[in-house]
């Protein structure tokens, strides 16, 4: 207190003069609206490239809108909803979604968790093997896929040739594209391949904030690497496997360019002659710029929408007990 | 966030990719300078090849004012485009090919499109087959478009593949091994049996020209949808190839199908004239080892287009001038040479340059004769407006037999299951 009173009261800074009515228009301009116009860029964009189309979708779903047929127009109602639960190619759609989703996640954070774990270690060449596992990545899809369409063909394809070594498909060669699950898992390859790299990235950086004497305590204690993965990497890093499922939730569900690719007539957009692997995202694209009824495709985003939240937050919720609650 | 970052760089690429596949479509009519120093720009927008690479050069040399843009795109992306751009009314190319496929749903928005009557199209009606005129003809009499060629239909076949296999080489000989289409299957089957390879790509490309020989298609002239008729026909004759064990069971114009072309994978393809110049192009180093016989069931028609102009373009009278051009005798016959797509006039069938031209990737074929002779005698199929998607449909069904997922004897009910799904989109 006392120390206060010494301060000489000369060396404050004088408070700012009383401003006339101009200037303090243009202080309080400055203060308080520069910041929100500074700011504003993103919000702006953010505007008209993501909240307008939501709601334009939004409208366009209760419409009928077709451009093959501009004559049919006007208010639809929920019609394009309700046909949607009777639309057995939807519901085949969904299936394929989640039956490819399931295949490339899974497997997909399980294995960027081990290849992090193994990372995490003192390896040799350390940024070599980071930014190893990162390249396919940095691959463009539409090349990967392309590659991957060649590598998972029925005549001459390497996977076949792959297989035939191990003795299967002498024969008759397996048609990848043929059945639900081969389209599935050939599928599946190509987005675990090229997500693997990217998630196991995201893990080490958090691994590494995780402090080596923990694990040292563990050793000690006697458990295994195995165990010491599950039980201190895991629960520690846990915020992080939450973003990644709920990334991995969002891209599995909107899958687009590996089905439409794989397809041996990706002008078609049917994900396989019996919609094999057709997904919800390539419906969509084919309802709206193939049958050119934009008023049921902008319908079906919605639902694909609504999907992907319920999804997403139940994925949440299950991986917020990993570890949380121990 | 990482995640925005790399949804914003995945969509950059995307927007890239896009501008980059369908840039020259953007800069077309939305360019005011088209115009500009009595320079005027005229975007054509085709499939494949047409031939018009020397046509352009020929074209901007006596027109020095005119510049011509080529857009050569895949077949169903070009009338999915077009029609897209007519219903935004903007976009369009100056001038587009249309299909005879989709010719029927184009004329039908004929006021979407210049009426080529009223620029001087009327002095051709005389020159060209009747049913081409008539077909690109709408409802209410205007003409939306100049026809350019017409498919006919031949039997090409690998001339050195038959010789091993046993078989006659000679495109006469081979002619007679098949006055109907179940001849034909016995002799893929002799053929497979010989060499242990398949006789033919697909059992779609069996189904599209027994459809195409049929008095009626898919659509009646009513656009009914009807599959009792052509369609069984034609399907039968797959499912009978497919069990026959003689189809590669390839998907044609993908990338495995022009493996197949260079792997010996086929040996007999069933073409159109337009088809000579996408085998010529696949397989270049097979020259001579192709040729030409007469197809199964006699004559047919696959394919064939028309040039439009859509009226929303700016320079809808130097277009005009230019598809006027591009139909002349001159013009038509070097297409014909180069690509080798055969006129729609008949008076050219009579054409010396046409009538004694031997192809010489085809064995030295008589390609002129041969497709005139299919085309000339023709009875045309009405397309109707979901022909396209209704093809695809059934082609699909046709794939899953040979994919093995679906028996052939129960493939029948499910073709017309899928038929009339597509028939009923869009009349709710």
């Amino acid at each position: 207190m006392s120390l206060t009173e010494l301060r000489p009261a000369a060396r404050q800074p004088a408070p700012p003069p009383p401003p006339g009515q101009a200037k303090h228009w243009l202080y309080r301009f400055d203060t308080k609206t520069i910041p929100y116009i500074f700011i504003s860029p993103f919000f702006i964009l953010f505007a008209i490239f993501g909240v307008f189309p939501l709601i334009f979708n939004g409208i366009v779903a209760l419409r009928n809108w077709r451009l093959d047929d501009p004559t049919l127009t006007g208010w639809a109602g929920f019609a394009n909803f309700s046909r949607l639960l009777s639309d057995e190619d939807f519901w085949n759609a969904l299936g394929n979604t989640f039956g490819i989703f399931i295949l490339s996640t899974v497997p997909q954070l399980l294995i960027a968790l081990i290849i992090a774990n193994l990372l995490n270690r003192k390896l040799r060449g350390n940024t070599y093997w980071r930014i190893g596992i990162l390249l396919p990545y940095l691959t463009p899809v539409v090349a990967s896929t392309l590659v991957f369409a060649i590598f998972f063909a029925r005549d001459n394809g390497l996977a076949n040739w792959f297989l035939s070594l191990v003795g299967f498909g002498q024969e008759a060669p397996l048609d990848w594209r043929a059945q639900k699950w081969s389209a599935w898992i050939a599928i599946a390859a190509m987005v675990n391949w090229k997500w693997i790299g990217y998630n196991a990235l995201l893990y080490l950086s958090a691994m590494q904030a995780i402090p080596r004497d923990v694990y040292e305590a563990a050793a000690v204690d006697g458990a295994s690497p195995w165990r010491q993965l599950w039980k201190i990497t895991v629960p520690m890093i846990q915020p992080v496997v939450v973003f990644t499922v709920i990334l991995s939730t969002i891209g599995g569900l909107q899958l687009f360019n590996e089905p439409m690719m794989f397809d041996e007539n990706p002008q078609s957009a049917d994900g396989g002659s019996a919609h094999q692997f057709q997904t919800i995202a390539q419906l969509i694209y084919k309802v709206g710029w193939k049958d050119l009824d934009l008023g049921y495709a902008a319908a079906m985003s919605w639902a694909l929408f609504l999907i992907i939240l319920i999804v997403a937050g139940i994925n949440t919720l299950l991986t917020k007990r990993i570890g949380g609650d121990r | 966030m990482r995640r925005t970052v790399r949804a914003a760089v995945a969509g950059a690429a995307a927007s890239l990719l896009i501008a980059g596949c369908s840039g020259q479509s953007l800069e077309g009519n939305d360019d005011k300078s088209s115009a500009t120093g009595g320079q005027t720009t005229l975007k054509v927008a085709f499939w494949g090849d047409m031939g018009l690479d020397a046509l352009k050069a020929k074209y901007e040399k006596e027109h020095p004012n005119v510049k011509i843009v080529l857009n050569t795109g895949e077949f169903n992306a070009q009338h999915e485009d077009l029609q897209k751009k007519l219903v935004a009314g903007s976009g369009a190319p100056d001038i587009s090919a249309v299909d005879e496929g989709f010719i029927v749903q184009f004329r039908n928005q004929g006021d979407k499109f210049v009426n080529l009557l009223d620029k001087g199209g009327a002095d051709f009606q005389s020159k060209y087959l009747d049913w081409k005129w008539k077909a690109s003809m709408s409802a209410d009499g205007k003409q939306i478009g100049l026809g350019t060629d017409v498919g006919g239909l031949a039997m090409c076949y690998r001339s050195d593949l038959f010789e091993k296999a046993g078989l006659p080489k000679d495109r006469d000989a081979v002619s007679k091994l098949w006055p109907s289409w179940d001849k034909f299957i016995e002799v893929g089957k002799q053929y497979t049996k010989a060499t242990g390879k398949k006789f033919v790509d697909s059992g779609t490309n069996m189904f599209n020209p027994v459809l195409a020989q049929q008095p009626v298609g898919f659509y009646n002239d009513q656009e009914q949808l009807v599959m009792d008729g052509g369609p069984k026909v034609a399907f039968d004759v797959s499912m009978k190839t497919i069990d026959a064990g003689i189809s590669a069971n390839l998907v044609s114009f993908q990338a495995n199908w022009n493996t197949g072309f260079k792997k010996d994978q086929f040996a007999a393809l069933a073409c159109p004239a337009w088809m000579l110049g996408h085998i010529q192009e696949t397989a270049p180093d097979q020259k001579g080892k192709w040729d030409i016989a007469a197809i199964p069931g006699g004559g047919g028609n696959w394919g064939g287009s028309w040039w439009t102009i859509p009226s929303q373009g700016k320079n809808i009278d130097a277009a005009a001038d230019f598809v006027k051009w591009m139909v002349q005798p001159e013009q038509q016959i070097e297409v014909f040479k180069t690509v080798g797509n055969l006129p729609s006039q008949p008076a050219l069938y009579k054409d010396p340059a046409v009538l004694d031209y031997k192809k010489e990737f085809m064995s030295n074929a008589p390609t002129g004769q041969i497709f005139a002779a299919t085309a000339e005698n023709l009875k045309p199929q009405y397309l109707g407006k979901k022909n396209g998607p209704t093809r695809v449909a059934v082609e699909n069904v046709i794939r899953r037999v040979q994919q093995g997922g679906l028996k052939s004897d129960a493939a029948w009910a499910e073709a017309v299951k899928q038929a009339e799904k597509v028939a009923k989109t869009g009349k709710s």
